[in-house]
């Protein structure tokens, strides 16, 4: 199999080390892009979007989906008329072209309560390039457009299944009991790093919960 | 050195003669020198050490994984990470330095063993790191930069093993890529979307050349099978769209051509490597007989085609396409006008073949539908296909090439038996006149080869 034997001396080591170099490089850029972001970028914290009524976490990997996960949400922003459309068959309402990369900016909340769940941060405008300048309370988060949502790289999680499931039992008490409620953010935010180009990572999550009927604040760390 | 077996064997019937006064001592003696009968013991330890060592590391490293998997959770994230480089880094550099021992067999072989462990150990690496690190990318991804990982190694290394591996993880990365609609979008790497987009030609610029590098043959058949099926999906992806009949004509004519003339255009660069040369002839045949064999059929012909309105994927990846075909019908063109210089006949059977497979979908798709005729231009060069190997068998006393003729000849008569409506009677003639013709054909080549020899 080899033509190892038809060597007269032993290959030299150098052979084996520039390719193993190689792989590991490959293996670093992973984490290293998540530290870039995590060293440089900004905190801003997103509304989490409703999900299954019963359980948010489930599952090997987990799906978190945002308010401005839907397209809708960003319909009336300024910026959504020019990035490019594509209406589906026989529907009346544009999407924005799959797979389109664009920038959502978001704004930071004017104050924050301490005892409370941090505010989200609100998306107010839309565009296509990076933007150049933005006031300091201001942060584009780079996203892809998919069939009638969009991703943000901040929608699969995994966690240890005894945490998850933690989790799971508190947020369900945190849940109003009367299901006759018109359906209201739920309770969660997730707090996240956005670094200079845009591209973000899930720092962890805020929840307001209930324990022994007493409303907390719960924090879980990724 | 002869087989262990057969040193236990000599040694057992040359004791025998000794007793038995057929040889004296001396020539014993010379025997056992020559044969080394008194390694034969000290190999058999070897060998038992080696199972048991082999099966004390299994378990050794069965007990590592559960105890990691015990703990993973716990572990903080760092020193996951560090278990992870350290397992990649022990495998890998153990792998390289048994395997460059050239003085033991079986260091050899442990040490190809555990390279390839190792190159396993890049993709659970990376899949990992991108899970601890709450990267998701796409599948395709993993497999693509997994792939591009191995192949440094196998092409530095000069191993065959690994190089197997990178295509086949560098194919399964193509595949995904390519079925998922919105592939073009998700990704954030662009240059694996190049990659993709133009896998006919990288495949032909970073296989073919690993092939000829390991010497290997099998991995020679790959890369152009790889060529070929990457340029077909492409193509074919199309759904015939925006110029049907040229399209079908390329996806027709183009690969047997390039694959009939590689010798006169790759097959100067190594004079030894020849059967790399016949390897891609015969390559170029199976192609031939297997589109005739499709194309054959009725059902292919009987309506125009519906031609497709323009999507959107189709206008993105038509220019990569159509770039690639561009690049390896030019390199076809300019092989066969080295090849036409000195003509066979043989050449000219197959060159007449492929301008026909190329001209009559072109004509169907573009000028005016063939029902009738392009059946029966199918049929007739199916069947000469059949009838040339069998006659080429006989001609080389090629066992494959005529059984190659035989089966197909068979398939075929079977195939347009079940696909025309015909009558009970008639098929069992079919399949008695086909089972006799095999077996009094077969009987009549065995004998024949014999009486050649």
């Amino acid at each position: 199999m080899t033509m190892n034997s038809e060597y007269s001396r032993p290959i030299p080591s150098w052979r084996f080390w520039v390719p193993l170099l190689f792989q590991t490089a490959l293996i670093i850029t992973v984490p290293t892009q998540a530290i870039y972001t995590t060293l440089t970028g900004k905190t801003v914290i997103l509304q989490t979007a409703p999900v299954d009524p019963y359980e948010l976490l489930r599952g090997y990997s987990q799906t978190l989906r945002y308010d401005i996960s839907n397209q809708d949400n960003l319909r009336n922003l300024p910026g959504w008329k020019k990035l490019p459309k594509e209406q589906p068959n026989g529907n009346k309402v544009t999407f924005i072209k799959p797979g389109t990369r664009f920038y959502v900016i978001l704004e930071a909340p004017d104050s924050s309560n301490s005892t409370k769940l941090p505010i989200a941060w609100k998306p107010v405008s839309l565009s296509a390039q990076f933007p150049s300048r933005l006031p300091a309370n201001q942060i584009p988060l780079k996203g892809v457009a998919n069939y009638g949502s969009i991703e943000y790289g901040l929608e699969t999680y995994y966690m240890p299944e005894d945490q998850r499931e933690q989790i799971n039992q508190e947020l369900n008490s945190a849940r109003p009991q009367n299901s006759n409620l018109p359906i209201s953010p739920p309770p969660i935010v997730m707090e996240i790093k956005v670094d200079a180009q845009g591209n973000a990572l899930p720092i962890g999550i805020w929840a307001l919960v209930s324990k022994d009927f007493q409303q907390q604040i719960r924090n879980y760390r990724f | 050195m002869p087989s262990d077996k057969f040193r236990h064997q000599l040694r057992q019937e040359a004791q025998q003669w000794q007793t038995e006064g057929l040889i004296d001592p001396g020539l014993y003696a010379q025997l056992a020198e020559r044969y080394q009968f008194s390694d034969l013991e000290v190999a058999a330890r070897n060998r038992f050490v080696v199972i048991l060592l082999v099966l004390g590391s299994l378990l050794l490293g069965l007990g590592m994984i559960t105890f990691v998997a015990a703990n993973w959770q716990a572990w903080s994230r760092w020193l996951k990470v560090t278990l992870l480089m350290s397992v990649f880094f022990g495998i890998n550099i153990a792998g390289f330095y048994l395997w460059r021992d050239l003085t033991q067999g079986w260091h050899c072989r442990l040490g190809q063993g555990l390279l390839l462990l190792g190159a396993l150990t890049l993709g659970a690496n990376i899949a990992l790191m991108s899970q601890m690190f709450h990267q998701s990318g796409p599948l395709y991804q993993l497999y693509l930069i997994w792939g591009l990982g191995v192949l440094a190694m196998a092409y530095s290394l000069r191993l065959t093993l690994l190089g197997m591996l990178a295509m086949v993880l560098i194919g399964l990365g193509y595949v995904q890529g390519m079925s998922q609609p919105e592939f073009l979008a998700i990704t954030e790497l662009s240059w694996l979307r190049v990659m993709i987009e133009h896998m006919p030609v990288f495949a032909g610029l970073v296989f073919i050349p690993l092939a000829y590098w390991c010497r290997s043959r099998w991995m020679f058949r790959l890369s152009v099978i790889a060529v070929v099926a990457a340029l077909e999906w492409h193509l074919i992806n199309f759904e015939l769209w925006p110029y049907p009949g040229l399209i079908a004509a390329i996806a027709c004519a183009l690969p047997p051509a390039w694959l009939w003339s590689y010798r006169d255009f790759l097959g100067t660069i190594q004079p030894n490597l020849q059967e790399f040369n016949t390897t891609a002839r015969t390559l170029a045949i199976t192609f031939l007989s297997l589109s005739f064999y499709f194309l054959s059929f009725h059902v292919l012909w009987d309506s125009s085609p519906s031609v497709k309105p323009l999507v959107d994927v189709t206008s993105i990846l038509l220019e990569p396409a159509v770039i690639d075909s561009l690049i390896l019908g030019s390199l076809t063109i300019w092989a066969w006008s080295r090849l036409l210089r000195r003509v066979d006949s043989t050449t000219n059977v197959v060159a007449t073949m492929i301008v026909i497979s190329a001209l009559v979908p072109y004509w169907h798709l573009s000028i005016g539908i063939l029902p009738i005729i392009a059946v029966f231009i199918f049929n007739l060069l199916l069947f000469l296909i059949d009838i040339g190997l069998i006659r080429a068998g006989l001609a080389e006393g090629k066992r494959g090439l005529f059984w190659g003729g035989m089966v197909l000849l068979t398939l075929q008569i079977l195939t347009r038996m079940l696909e025309y409506d015909t009558g009970l009677l008639v098929k069992s003639i079919v399949l008695f006149l086909c089972g006799l013709g095999i077996i009094g054909a077969g009987l009549w080549f065995e004998r024949y080869l014999k009486s050649e020899l």
